[in-house]
């Protein structure tokens, strides 16, 4: 999307460029044309939204980096091994489990928005760990980068839950 | 050239709607003025069709043969509970997973066939007041599954129909709203129609209407205060709990219950006194404030959806510039209020809520379909659903998140779990739960002939795509051997190629439709279409043209022009547009290439994304060239 291949963007700046990619790739502006045109049109606009998608999530935009670098990342490697975090992880989801029986919605949000903090301050280490070394990536730490995806699914895997349970108790 | 026309199709009522030569969107009326169809089909006894206010009529007196609200059960099963909720048809138990009504006389028809009658009635409407009319815009919720948008696609075709999109009803709406207005800025619409209930967070820049976020609950409208102020008369009758009550007793009292609702709208309390078949008569006095009491568990759900919506956007509601009601539902004042507390704002309805659709799908069936005079608009939606795949232990694995901007695609890649497996099961599931059974499943089919190796080995890719309709399609190949194999989503609750070819030769014979003129000037138009795109394109991109390129582009322009005027076979006509088109190509690819630079940078000349995956080096450039592009737009 001609933004810089680091992991901290400007997601104002993304999307900007996306909406005027769009203006000119979407089918939709293609419609009276040829059907050739309008199949090159076609994949130029699932190409950027793919790319659009990947870049505003920052756990994909993380993988993406990393398997740019020729790290690939698959599901279930990376898990952290770091017992303290584990602990951690255990003790909050224990929580969640206690709030989710005890229908304490208010308990749900306050855990959802720590874990939400726990996840901004892993997304810039990220940051820092991806964009810090050098312009161009050279000397990055990819086992570290790979552990702190690891802690972002997990987080990820969290929030999915809290929102499970306000969906559950509300709907 | 035919008028591409907007159809809202409604769960309640539907219309058609066009866009004047001078830009304006109007719904059509009959020749009694009345702009709504009632969404009501009868079939007479004598095999005739009767559809709108003239079907209402007779709901009462033949209810098994009179069929409302067909839209909720679009794309479900017989087994589906949503079914059974509806009550009072007589369903029609034969094989097939296709929701059957027995409306009598021995005729048997499916919601997809309810549907079609509409829609043949909408273009009846247009063709009485358009003459010529062309392909159709036709809205769905945008809570719609898959399985739901297949089944409006299908009752389209039955109808004769082309459709040009399947268009999300809140985003049709924003369109009116934007196109009136010209406001920039972050919109939530909340559509609660006659049936479903939809959620829509987007931001409108500068002609570009992109959808950040959507909602809602397919299964929750105004027909539920309905129902739910029925339940309340029925008390006054005796039926025991469970004992169930005889159909046109219960249209009688949801079509009460229905006026009652309309009128604590305008005033504070109403004497309800409700006439039944049998006779007896139901009368009980409603306060707004007993009706606001009773409706208000419903109400409160769809700030659930809203609350969501608002997250998933990752927006709060303070960053909300406005809040649009769409459908007849948000008349009630206790939904206006309700809104007003979730969102914090009071909010807009300047476009009658029952219009608004319509003239926003008319609006985009003129971007889409007519001679285009505004170039600067355009629509960008999301997927409503999350689409996924069946993994190990009945789990759903997410391949596609809802609200990921389409037209798309995403690959996933799996393995085989035993030795010398040779096929592998795909189970395709749309929803938000974990657990398979939760979700709703799209499709099953099975990739065959992978040679064996050992567990673990094989490399199954999976791919989705997702067209700017909404609908998907899925194929897999193991990457290994090659072996590809595609399908087209048709979901489980649909009906096969071979019905719809059955029902649509029916149709033709009946309807005498000739389809070899039809297809004709389909073509024509087409050429007419594709001629003079490519003029343009010669005219204005002389520069990206080959060494006698633009020879053999004109040769084909005129092999093709000839061919439009002269022959009567459409295939010719076809076959020389082809031809063109596959000439055409390579000049039109790099076209697109140069309009991607320009967008990405002005006028300048640099990069794309695209050369940075395998070009590491260019990270640094591109930085540079990202500074440059900051300091221009500083600049201009």
């Amino acid at each position: 999307m001609g933004l810089p291949a680091r992991y901290g963007i400007d997601l104002k700046e993304l999307e900007v460029r996306y909406r005027e990619l769009s203006r000119v790739l979407h089918p939709d502006k293609h419609a009276h044309k040829p059907a050739g045109e309008r199949r090159i049109s076609l994949g130029k606009a699932v190409e950027v939204n793919e790319a659009y998608r990947i870049l505003k999530d920052d756990l994909a935009r993380a993988t993406a980096l990393l398997a740019l670098d020729g790290h690939v990342v698959a599901e279930g490697e990376g898990a952290p091994s770091d017992p303290m975090f584990l602990m951690e992880v255990m003790e909050l989801r224990e929580e969640l489990s206690e709030a989710r029986s005890a229908k304490d919605l208010d308990r749900v949000g306050a855990l959802g928005e720590k874990v939400t903090a726990m996840r901004r301050a892993t997304t810039a280490q990220m940051a820092t760990a991806f964009d810090g070394p050098e312009p161009g990536g050279a000397g990055r730490e990819h086992a570290e980068l790979k552990a702190l995806v690891g802690r972002l699914r997990y987080y990820r895997r969290f929030m999915d839950e809290v929102d499970v349970i306000e969906e559950e108790a509300l709907g | 050239m035919p008028t591409p026309i907007g159809i809202d199709l409604g769960t309640t009522h539907s219309l058609v709607a066009w866009v004047t030569p001078t830009g304006g969107a109007v719904a059509i009326q009959n020749c009694d003025s009345e702009v709504l169809v009632p969404s009501v089909v009868h079939y007479r006894e004598d095999g005739g069709v009767v559809v709108g206010t003239g079907a209402m009529a007779q709901a009462l007196d033949h209810p098994e043969a009179t069929i409302a609200s067909a839209k909720r059960l679009m794309g479900r099963g017989a087994d589906d509970p949503e079914t059974k909720r509806l009550g009072s048809y007589r369903y029609a138990s034969d094989e097939g997973p296709v929701v059957k009504f027995d409306v009598g006389g021995g005729k048997v028809v499916t919601p997809i066939e309810v549907s079609a009658e509409i829609l043949r009635e909408l273009k009846n409407r247009a063709i009485d007041d358009l003459g010529d009319v062309g392909a159709a815009v036709i809205t769905v919720p945008a809570y719609f599954d898959d399985a739901q948008r297949q089944a409006t696609k299908d009752a389209a075709k039955l109808a004769g129909l082309d459709v040009l999109r399947l268009l999300n009803e809140p985003t049709a709406a924003a369109l009116a709203y934007g196109l009136a207005s010209k406001e920039n800025g972050v919109f939530a619409v909340y559509d609660l129609g006659g049936g479903t209930f939809d959620i829509t967070i987007l931001v409108l820049d500068d002609g570009v209407f992109q959808v950040k976020s959507t909602g809602g609950d397919s299964q929750l409208g105004g027909d539920d205060l309905d129902r739910a102020l029925a339940g309340v008369f029925l008390e006054d009758l005796a039926y025991a709990d469970g004992s169930e009550v005889p159909s046109n007793i219960a249209r009688a009292l949801l079509s009460g219950a229905r006026r009652v609702k309309h009128a604590l709208s305008d005033v504070e309390v109403v004497d309800a006194e409700i006439e039944l078949p049998d006779g007896r008569k139901v009368e009980r006095r409603i306060t707004r404030a007993d009706f606001d009491a009773l409706v208000a568990p419903i109400i409160k759900r769809t700030g659930v959806a809203c609350r969501r919506a608002l997250r998933d956007a990752g927006l709060s509601k303070d960053d909300i510039d406005g809040v649009i009601l769409v459908g007849g539902a948000t008349r009630t004042p206790i939904v206006r209020s309700y809104v007003a507390e979730v969102f914090g704002k009071e909010a807009l309805a300047s476009i009658d809520p029952d219009q608004v659709v319509a003239l926003g799908a008319a609006q985009q069936a003129d971007l889409l379909g007519g001679e285009s005079r505004r170039d600067d608009v355009l629509l960008l939606d999301v997927l409503p659903l999350s689409l996924g795949l069946e993994t190990m232990g009945g789990v759903a694995e997410k391949i596609l998140p809802r609200n990921t901007a389409i037209p798309v695609a995403a690959a996933q890649v799996f393995t085989t779990y035993a030795d010398d497996q040779t096929g592998f099961d795909l189970h395709v599931v749309q929803g938000e739960r974990e657990l398979v059974e939760d979700c709703r499943s799209l499709a099953r089919f099975t990739l065959k002939g992978i040679p064996p190796m050992a567990a673990g080995l094989a490399r199954l890719e999976v791919r989705f795509e997702v067209n700017a309709d909404g609908m998907l399609s899925v194929s897999a190949q193991e990457q290994r051997t090659g072996i590809h194999q595609e399908v087209e989503v048709k979901p489980s609750y649909g009906l096969t190629d071979d019905q719809i070819e059955a029902m649509l030769l029916d149709a033709y014979e009946h309807g005498g439709d000739d389809v070899a003129k039809r297809m004709l000037r389909e073509q024509q138009v087409d050429a007419a279409r594709v001629l003079s795109s490519i003029e343009g394109a010669l005219g204005a991109d002389a520069a990206l043209l080959e060494e006698g390129e633009e020879a053999r582009i004109r040769e084909a322009m005129k092999r093709l022009s000839d061919a439009a005027a002269e022959s009567t076979d459409h295939r010719v006509i076809a076959s020389r547009i082809e031809e063109l088109d596959e000439l055409s190509t390579p000049f039109a690819g790099r076209r697109m290439d140069r309009s991607i630079l320009d967008a990405l940078r002005g006028r300048a000349i640099g990069a794309i994304e695209d050369e940075t995956k395998d070009a590491k080096g260019v990270e640094t450039h591109l930085a540079e060239e990202a500074e440059k592009y900051a300091q221009e737009r500083q600049d201009s």
